[in-house]
């Protein structure tokens, strides 16, 4: 943790950085969505799209995490409580994956 | 009592237990939100309707991003100025923070009054159209089309069910119309209601009390009787030792309890759950808020019934309860799909829809074949392919665009042209605006009608799921902006005495506002862009 003035003082420049960074992420995100030219694979929202949309918003959340919360210096305590909360974050999206193979969903579950 | 660890860290964590305790609460937010958007996810896959993908207004998004990553920075600048001692910069970047969070909420509150004033209805060949449902005017008298309108001869009602949904949306405007159809005895309390009493709160109340009452009373015998007729079976020498499975004592205990029942006979009451009232004279025409009930048959002019949520039935004769729509937005993909399933060629299903019926959708959909067509061209040199939203969905900037044009006049210009007709996202800040374009009319009758809502969670599982994560984040948003406010307003004691606990206190506060900020940046995307 940056206690001393002296340190802080030199941390306010990285964060205007980070800022400027996030802001010019979200006008490419909605570029890569809105402007034709930009947009990759088929025409319209698709796999790619979804792909680079989540990708730069993983890149603007892990700055904010890193940077402004303060995850580069950290106590391993912190690391251990937010890494377990997001593990089970994780699976709880795992879960969704889960259900892909349930038979549920296969077409003749019901006889139809 | 003095609080420890607040300011100098714990030997065994190396960290004050305020910043343990935010974080451990963070930890909880992240299983909170990664569960709503796992659902989100699976609603999205396993949907049997086609996603309404890209349909919120991207800029109000846009803006409320710029404007909670502002807040980020600004909040960090806060925590730097109070490290620094510096307490007007602390002030000026909690304001700053605090402004952005209300300008953030503003600009929400936009978006959601826009939701809230905007129709939708699916057909009964599952189009959607989209717009504003308007008032009538009909015989001079303004009458809210959406509405449910029957001319009512009887009212039926079921007093295991009742409750105040009659008097909620019907009583005070139409209750002394309708008379009791049959003379009412009410045996708990021995009062008789003639024929032809008004019905009221305090008649349906009594007859609810005494159906109670008497439901209860012939239970009671029913219970004395079956124990009676019990004990009586343990009594008969030949039955002694006989189980209750025994058929012999079964038979026994039918026979008695039949007995018994019969000597009993006159203490039973007459219940009856039903309630008949009758108009007064003729018929009387009931118009009621379609979030209240359900007409059995929507054709107009045909018998029916109107079922409150109650289950009180009102029956007699639909009226015309059709709903007018200034349409802003049609959708025919559900219509396709649905016809895909079948068999059925797309365009034979769009050509033969309800709504294509009716002249000036019609005339917008040729137009729109133009601009598909002028499209296409465009798309084929590139070697891309027109998605199923540019073929089956039209939009308000479509309409609104198109509006003035003539098919012809379409047809002589090119893709680009007719590209730049359509109005820009700033013309059309939260959704298309009804005072500026007169959007084209249609009349829907009611049997066309498969399911109608504004774009409220009702709507569909996307607006269920955009309104409930969106709600809750705006939720951390007020309460994060309340706990920041405390501290600017409420800090400079602290500041004087302890600067180094306020502070640490800013600091856990950002960390909030952090993690609030960093959901919305999954959020915008998620919910505006894909």
């Amino acid at each position: 943790m940056a206690d001393s003035p002296e340190e802080i003082k030199k941390h306010v420049k990285l964060y205007m950085l980070i800022g400027v960074i996030l802001f010019i992420c979200t006008v490419l995100t909605v570029a890569v969505a809105k402007i034709e030219w930009l947009d990759f694979g088929e025409r319209g929202f698709d796999t790619i799209d979804m792909v680079i949309g989540l990708l730069i918003a993983s890149l603007k959340a892990t700055l904010v995490a890193v940077i402004f919360m303060h995850l580069n210096h950290e106590k391993s305590m912190i690391y251990w409580i937010f890494g377990i909360g997001l593990f089970f974050g994780f699976c709880l999206m795992a879960i969704t994956a889960f259900s892909f193979s349930d038979p549920i969903y296969f077409k003749d579950f019901f006889g139809r | 009592m003095e609080i420890p660890y607040i300011v100098e860290p714990r030997k065994d964590t190396g960290l004050n237990n305020s910043k343990i305790a935010i974080w451990l609460f963070l930890a909880s937010e992240v299983m909170l939100f990664g569960g709503l958007f796992s659902g989100y996810v699976f609603l999205r896959i396993y949907a049997d309707y086609p996603w309404p993908e890209r349909t919120l207004p991207v800029l109000p998004g846009l803006i409320n991003t710029f404007v909670l990553i502002g807040s980020s920075i600004t909040v960090v600048f806060a925590w730097v100025a109070l490290k620094l001692r510096e307490w007007r910069k602390f002030q000026i970047y909690m304001s700053i923070t605090l402004i952005c969070a209300a300008l953030f909420m503003v600009l929400k509150g936009v978006e959601y009054k826009a939701k809230f004033g905007h129709q939708a209805i699916r057909l009964d060949d599952y189009t959607v159209i989209e717009g504003h449902a308007y008032p009538q005017e009909k015989d001079g008298d303004k009458k809210i089309t959406k509405n449910l309108n029957i001319a009512a001869e009887q009212i039926l009602i079921d007093l295991k069910r009742v409750d105040d949904t009659y008097y909620e949306t019907l009583g005070e405007q139409y209750g002394d119309q309708f008379v009791l159809a049959a003379e009412l005895k009410l045996e708990s309390s021995e009062t008789t209601h003639e024929k032809g009493t008004v019905i009221s709160k305090e008649l349906i109340d009594a007859a609810k009390k005494d159906f109670l009452i008497g439901v209860a009373n012939n239970s009671n015998i029913n219970i004395a009787v079956a124990r009676q007729a019990s004990k009586d079976a343990s009594k008969q020498p030949e039955l002694k030792g006989k189980r209750y499975y025994d058929t012999a004592r079964k038979d026994f205990i039918l026979k008695r309890t039949k007995e018994l029942k019969e000597e009993q006979k006159d203490n039973y009451q007459n219940v009856s759950s039903t309630l008949t009232f009758v108009a007064k004279e003729g018929t009387v025409d009931i118009s009621v808020n379609p979030r209240w009930g359900k007409l059995s048959n929507p054709k107009e002019g045909e018998k029916g019934t109107l079922k409150l949520k109650d289950e009180t039935l009102i029956s007699g004769t639909t009226a015309d309860s059709s709903i007018t729509m200034h349409v802003d937005g049609i959708d025919f993909r559900h219509t396709v799909m649905k016809a895909v399933e079948k068999g059925i060629d797309p365009e034979v299903a769009i050509n033969n829809s309800w709504l294509l019926k009716n002249e000036n959708m019609k005339l917008i959909w040729d137009k729109h074949l133009v601009s598909v067509a002028k499209l296409k061209e465009e798309l084929d040199a590139k070697g891309k392919k027109p998605t199923d939203i540019d073929l089956y969905r039209i939009n308000w900037q479509e309409i609104a665009g198109l509006l003035d044009k003539s098919v012809e006049e379409l047809e002589a210009m090119d893709h680009a042209e007719i590209a730049a007709l359509f109005p820009g996202d700033i013309e059309g800040f939260a959704g298309p605006d009804h005072y500026k374009v007169h959007y084209p009319e249609v009349i829907v009758p009611r049997e066309q009608v498969r399911f109608e809502a504004v774009f409220s969670p009702r709507w569909n599982t996307y607006y269920a799921t955009y309104f409930t994560i969106t709600g809750l984040h705006g939720l951390h948003v007020i309460g994060g902006a309340i706990v920041l406010g405390y501290y600017l307003f409420f800090g400079r004691k602290m500041f004087d005495s302890n600067p180094e606990w306020l502070a640490n206190r800013v600091e856990v506060g950002g960390l909030f506002w952090h993690f609030v900020d960093l959901v919305w940046i999954f959020l915008f995307p998620i919910l505006y862009l894909m």
